[in-house]
């Protein structure tokens, strides 16, 4: 299972009849690198994550996590994987604490550490409380912290976020991102899609800006300046620039008219 | 009142029937004649219905009018009198049905709470949309039958009169639905909120309580339908008083040209719906916001985890995790406490049935020989492929969960099926102690018994997961189905012939008991048949079981389906 790279992309395309969703993309992220995935509305971004944890298989070319072939050991890349999918549909039948049961205990986590890891989780994200109660109870935002406690609950070494703080309250948020941090000195990889630039620019090492299926910039800050020609720009006007949607003047005036 | 708003709100309904029948929503594009099928369809029939009564009418009285017949008109008449109130039973049925399979649905359209609409509107538009679909296919078959016939035989301004009632008595159905459907949300919203593991259980058993006390109700009106009738003329006049009553009251005065009585009943019947579309409305008002409640389960505190005894039966920690979660679910979730409905039903009805039989002095031996059968095979074998059906599509929305975990097509076909046979064999336990005390078998009969249905239950459970696997519907409609329609039908013809090939080497015994053994040469025990079966339905359980791990490790695999 030892590979220089987490995560690897070989000529990777997802069609879904007609529609191009990933466009012969390729594309490598380092062991314990936070890499953010940017990029418009359907622009591939959820369907690159769903691959890389063998919940959509490719039309075409390979994809490797943590050394191994997501298509012939799904399980094992499973069972290192933490992910968070974009909206956080789980169990509503069942309270927070029961949720979070399940989950370790379909990790395999040892007992006395997962009362251990749960209790600390709930603690640092403000769930004390009302971990007893069904989650269709529950508001957006601590569903989500439901959804990203489950994620780090069996210590994964890649973490696949698919935007991990929406609906997130500052605090958490902020949590949640040096969390991140230092799982990144622990040598966990993290791979996530935001639309919140400023999350992107503030803790991603790489980012990749994706426009229909491919893509468009990969690098870091400086980087990704660089490719734009705007050197002292932050990163929505670089996104806006690179995926051409930068002039949108004359669209607010058309509302404001 | 703004009318266009409460036609906006019924289109909206309508429309929702699209995902009800499984229509692909993407680039749909309505065709108007399909969508409105179940109307003209029913109107069809009922045009057929009503030449083909006028023709056998016309047959029975070419030679005049029979003896203990009135004439054609007067025989009419009361069956116009006793319409309004068959509709008014149908329609509750239908509207109340229809309430109990939405039951699943967690916030119904709140879109409507924040747009600029009224309590009036959205009470009339909510009650209108009962009625969309069977009620109102009914009462329009009903009336095109009714003119059909009444004008071949010059009664039309009766007829005409009737069709106004039954759609106003339908109405007042639906209202009546609508009102106890808001109790039914205060009713439970204050259940959720006044305790802990307690309201569950509140929630299970008052569920099941409401179904089986329903579907006696159903049985009772549907089996007894034609004295039913022949009562309900007398009955009606008898209970004036009853308010439901008073439309049907008001068309039979107004047939018989009792005019001021009509139009006494008519202003009752009126004041009465009226009244109702107000009740509705004022507790629509008072608790129609549907808001989720919060029930907790444990006390907050230091979490310590249970050590599960599944283990200690050979279930690894993911199997029994799994198990755990569809045992809640089926305990928790209302739309899947339904599944339970259909086997204690089949426990109900044979008993009731038994007891009218043993009643009516028909020959008990055979007789309870048959009922003692239906009870121990049928609800737990019915149970065994209800389960099997719909135990993968029910985890619905969420099944990305199952697709993003270390699961493994053996781990989950494991803790399904092991799920499918536990339930099945509690059922089997319940209606087998049940059938054995009501109707007093011998020991090796009883014994014959929970072991054939065991064995039934394991086959069918096998034979329905594959059917589960083959056609799980995922999608989270109003009405979840968790099994496509066209696999259910044929888990429901798979299963029917497993049955019957599992029990098969039953049937000498049978036939044996019934024209007696003497003079028979064949030796056949039992003890013989069991082991037979035994075979029969390990080979099948074993071949499925097989199929069911391939199945599921496609599923997984192609985990975007």
């Amino acid at each position: 299972m030892s590979s220089q790279y987490a995560v690897e992309l070989k000529d990777v395309t997802k069609r879904y009849n007609e529609i191009v969703a990933v466009n012969n993309l390729s594309l490598t992220i380092g062991t314990g690198e936070i890499f953010g995935l940017l990029g418009p509305n359907g622009s591939g971004k959820s369907t690159t994550l769903k691959m890389l944890l063998g919940l959509v298989p490719p039309t075409s070319g390979s994809v490797t996590v943590l050394g191994l072939d997501v298509q012939k050991q799904p399980v094992e890349v499973k069972q290192h994987v933490g992910y968070v999918p974009e909206s956080a549909n789980i169990y509503e039948f069942l309270t927070g604490i029961e949720y979070l049961d399940f989950i370790a205990d379909i990790y395999g986590v040892p007992t006395a550490e997962k009362q251990q890891r749960i209790t600390e989780y709930l603690k640092a994200l403000q769930l004390e409380g009302r971990e007893g109660d069904m989650i269709n109870s529950y508001s957006d935002g601590m569903r989500k912290k439901i959804s990203l406690i489950s994620a780090f609950l069996h210590r994964p070494k890649l973490l696949l976020l698919d935007e991990p703080l929406n609906a997130l309250d500052p605090r958490s948020a902020r949590i949640v991102k040096d969390y991140l941090h230092s799982l990144k000195a622990q040598g966990v990889t993290t791979i996530m899609s935001t639309h919140v630039l400023e999350i992107a620019e503030a803790i991603c090492d790489r980012i990749g800006i994706m426009y229909q299926g491919s893509i468009l910039a990969l690098g870091n800050m400086d980087e990704l300046r660089q490719k734009a020609s705007m050197p002292r720009s932050g990163l929505e006007d670089i996104f806006l620039k690179l995926t051409g949607t930068e002039d949108l003047r004359a669209v607010v005036e058309e509302l404001t008219r | 009142m703004n009318w266009k708003n409460v036609l906006y709100l019924l289109q909206v309904d309508r429309k929702s029937g699209r995902l009800i029948r499984g229509i692909k929503a993407t680039r749909y594009k309505e065709n108007t004649f399909l969508a409105y099928w179940p109307y003209w369809a029913a109107a069809i029939i009922g045009v057929v219905g009503g030449l083909l009564a006028n023709f056998i009418v016309a047959a029975i009285y070419s030679q005049g009018v029979p003896s203990g017949l009135q004439s054609i008109g007067q025989e009419t008449f009361i069956l116009f009198a006793v319409a309004p109130t068959l509709v008014l039973v149908a329609s509750l049925i239908f509207t109340l049905l229809q309430q109990i399979q939405l039951a699943g649905l967690k916030a119904s359209s709140q879109v409507m709470y924040w747009l600029p609409v009224t309590w009036q509107e959205h009470t009339l538009a909510s009650i209108l949309a009962n009625l969309l679909g069977w009620p109102v296919a009914l009462v329009t078959g009903l009336s095109a039958g009714i003119i059909v016939f009444s004008a071949l035989n010059g009664m039309i301004l009766q007829a005409l009169l009737t069709v106004l009632i039954m759609f106003a008595v339908a109405f007042m159905a639906s209202s009546i639905t609508e009102a106890l459907r808001i109790i039914q949300i205060r009713l439970t919203g204050a259940i959720y909120k006044s305790s802990g593991r307690g309201a569950i259980w509140i929630r299970l058993v008052g569920t099941l309580l409401f179904f089986i006390i329903f579907y006696i109700f159903y049985f009772y009106v549907t089996s007894g339908f034609s004295s039913f009738i022949n009562n309900l003329t007398t009955a009606q006049t008898a209970a004036w008083y009853v308010p439901f009553i008073w439309p049907a009251l008001l068309l039979s005065y107004a047939i018989k040209g009792l005019f001021l009585q009509a139009a006494l009943f008519l202003a009752l019947s009126v004041l009465f719906i009226a009244g109702l579309y107000y009740l509705a409305i004022a507790l629509n008002k008072r608790f129609g916001l549907y808001e989720p409640p919060a029930i907790t389960v444990q006390k907050s505190g230091l979490y310590v985890p249970k050590v599960g005894i599944l283990g200690r039966f050979g279930f690894s920690t993911v199997e029994a995790a799994l198990i755990l979660k569809d045992l809640r679910a089926f305990t928790r979730r209302r739309e899947l406490i339904s599944v339970y409905i259909a086997p204690i039903v089949m426990i109900i009805i044979p008993l009731f049935n038994s007891i009218g039989v043993i009643n009516n002095g028909a020959p008990t031996g055979q007789a309870t020989l048959i009922f003692m059968a239906i009870i121990f095979v049928l609800p737990a074998g019915f149970m065994a492929m209800l389960l099997g059906q719909v135990l993968i599509g029910e985890e619905g929305q969420v099944i990305w969960r199952i697709y993003a975990s270390p699961i493994s097509g053996k781990n989950l076909v494991k803790s399904k099926y092991f799920f499918v046979v536990l339930f099945s064999t509690i059922i089997l336990l319940i209606s087998g102690i049940i059938g054995t005390l009501f109707y007093h078998p011998t020991v090796a009969e009883a014994i014959a018994g929970f072991i054939e249905t065991f064995l039934l239950v394991l086959a069918i459970g096998s034979v329905s997961l594959t059917v589960g696997f083959k056609g799980p519907d995922f999608s989270q409609t109003r009405r979840a189905r968790m099994v496509r329609q066209e696999w259910s039908l044929i888990g429901l013809i798979v299963s029917a012939l497993v049955g019957a090939a599992v029990l098969a080497p039953l049937v000498p015994i049978v036939i044996l008991s019934f024209i007696g053994s003497a003079g028979s040469t064949i030796s056949y025990s039992l003890g013989e048949a069991v082991i037979v079966s035994a075979i029969i339905s390990v080979v099948i359980t074993g071949v499925f079981y097989r199929i069911n791990i391939d199945m599921a490790n496609d599923l997984l695999k192609k985990a975007e389906t």
